[in-house]
């Protein structure tokens, strides 16, 4: 590495001084010194243009928008109970009642539509009526109601089928309340046993490498961090005998 | 950036289980480190998992962080880092090939670059410019060592001082200095192919 003085400057003290004359800090007679530097050593000058260059590059690069779903997937993986990646990484006791689980997602899911509207004793009733009112219009209008036989239309049939319906609607309820109740309570259990969310670990993790800043750990993206340092380009070199392939070169050995 | 006061009662809220406070951090800091990972890591994908991964750790280890050995920010961006530098290790070996095949094709077109941009001979629109700048910017950004690369990235993507990136990276000042420069110059020497006549 070519490292001789210019204007009173070494090249090596050039490159010490260089962040803080990118970072526009440096003053007084340092900064004199400094810009005499540039203008007259060879090595320096097109080296503390590419630092420049880089560094605006570097500036004109925004910031990127996250996607939406990141904070709910951080939450749901987080604090909510149910992701796969909790599921696998920690070790907690399987809840012993998801068959119950199950019945209620398949309540309260697939059936919620159906039951909403089979719940109104009413809705048998009113579609019974206008059935009847229907059937009427036509025998007023010449349709003979032997044509529709196999459909019974007096109105005793038809209550007869609204409180066969009614009684089966509130067999079905009750059905349903019993598994509620009992899920209610499995729940109430739960709860007393366990707490409803983990909170997060109080004790320190010794074998955890993502600790606090000052456990002087290294951590490096190889173990052979001497080879990467040689390998990549070091400053002091004339910029034009340096080949990007050096780049590509020091990967290698990453 | 922080005030510290406010940030530790925020950590000692979320250790305490409450929720709100958890969901407090996480809005305020999953741009960064999404950001960082994105940069780091060069894919949306990998940057979303990452950041993700991030945040589980940082729930898992939040009881240990100690408001008085440093700002909140350096420790979340200590574990952002040390997860890139677990997952760059673990992807290691699909590096050494794709860089291989990269040094070959890079002696046969010394422009690998100019190659993600599109036409360059019709003047383009001044967005669609920069977003091709942007993109020239970040794939060159991948070029970089990694340590060169994580160096440039919390300097001037993050604007975090030299002091605060010696920490995260646990190395000394001087060191981070000259990462920084020597990160700069590269992406600079990278870019200057594509946009000679810029420079
Ligand atoms: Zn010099």
């Amino acid at each position: 590495m070519p490292d001789h003085t210019s204007n009173g400057m070494q090249c090596h003290e050039f490159e010490g001084l260089l962040s803080d004359a990118i970072d526009g800090v440096l003053t007084g007679a340092q900064l004199d010194r400094f810009q005499a530097h540039v203008r007259t050593c060879s090595a320096c000058r097109p080296l503390f243009a590419e630092v420049e260059a880089g560094r605006n590059w570097l500036k004109d690069l925004t910031e990127v928008e996250p996607p939406v779903s990141l904070v709910t997937n951080i939450l749901a993986s987080t604090t909510g109970v149910d992701t796969q990646r909790l599921r696998v990484n920690v070790s907690a006791p399987q809840p012993r009642i998801t068959w119950l689980e199950r019945a209620h997602a398949w309540a309260s899911g697939a059936m919620q539509p159906l039951w909403a509207t089979v719940r109104q004793p009413r809705f048998a009733m009113s579609f019974g009526m206008a059935f009847f009112a229907l059937s009427v219009a036509l025998s007023v209008i010449g349709v003979k109601p032997a044509d529709l036989r196999q459909v019974s239309l007096r109105p005793a049939a038809i209550r007869h089928t609204y409180y066969n319906t009614q009684a089966r609607v509130v067999r079905y309820y009750e059905n349903i309340r019993f598994v509620y109740e009992v899920e209610s309570r499995v729940r109430e259990l739960k709860r007393t046993v366990t707490p409803a969310e983990p909170a997060p670990e109080r004790k320190d993790h010794k074998n955890d490498t993502t600790q606090q800043p000052e456990q002087k750990q290294e951590r490096n993206y190889s173990q052979t961090e001497n080879h990467l340092i040689l390998a990549s380009a070091p400053l002091g070199l004339s910029v034009n005998d340096l080949p990007v392939v050096l780049v590509t070169t020091y990967r290698r050995f990453v | 950036m922080e005030d510290v006061q406010v940030v530790a009662m925020l950590v000692r809220r979320c250790v305490a289980g409450d929720a709100a406070a958890w969901e407090e951090i996480v809005q305020t800091y999953n741009r960064r480190i999404y950001n960082i990972c994105y940069r780091f890591a060069g894919s949306a994908d990998d940057a979303e998992d990452l950041a993700q991964e991030v945040f589980i750790k940082m729930y898992r280890t939040l009881a240990s962080y100690d408001s008085s050995k440093g700002a909140f920010v350096t420790w979340v961006t200590t574990i952002t880092r040390n997860l890139l530098v677990d997952h760059f290790r673990k992807t290691k070996q699909d590096r050494i090939t794709d860089s291989l095949d990269a040094t070959s094709s890079a002696h046969e077109d010394a422009q690998p670059l100019s190659e993600q941009i599109q036409d360059q001979s019709a003047p383009p629109d001044q967005h669609v410019r920069s977003r091709e700048v942007g993109e020239a910017v970040h794939a060159a950004l991948g070029k970089l060592s990694p340590e060169l690369r994580e160096a440039v990235i919390l300097r001037d993507l993050q604007d975090m001082d030299y002091r605060e990136i010696a920490t995260v990276l646990k190395v000394p000042e001087g060191t981070v200095k000259s990462r920084i420069n020597r990160g700069r110059a590269e992406l600079a020497r990278l870019l200057q192919r594509t946009y000679r006549q810029v420079m």
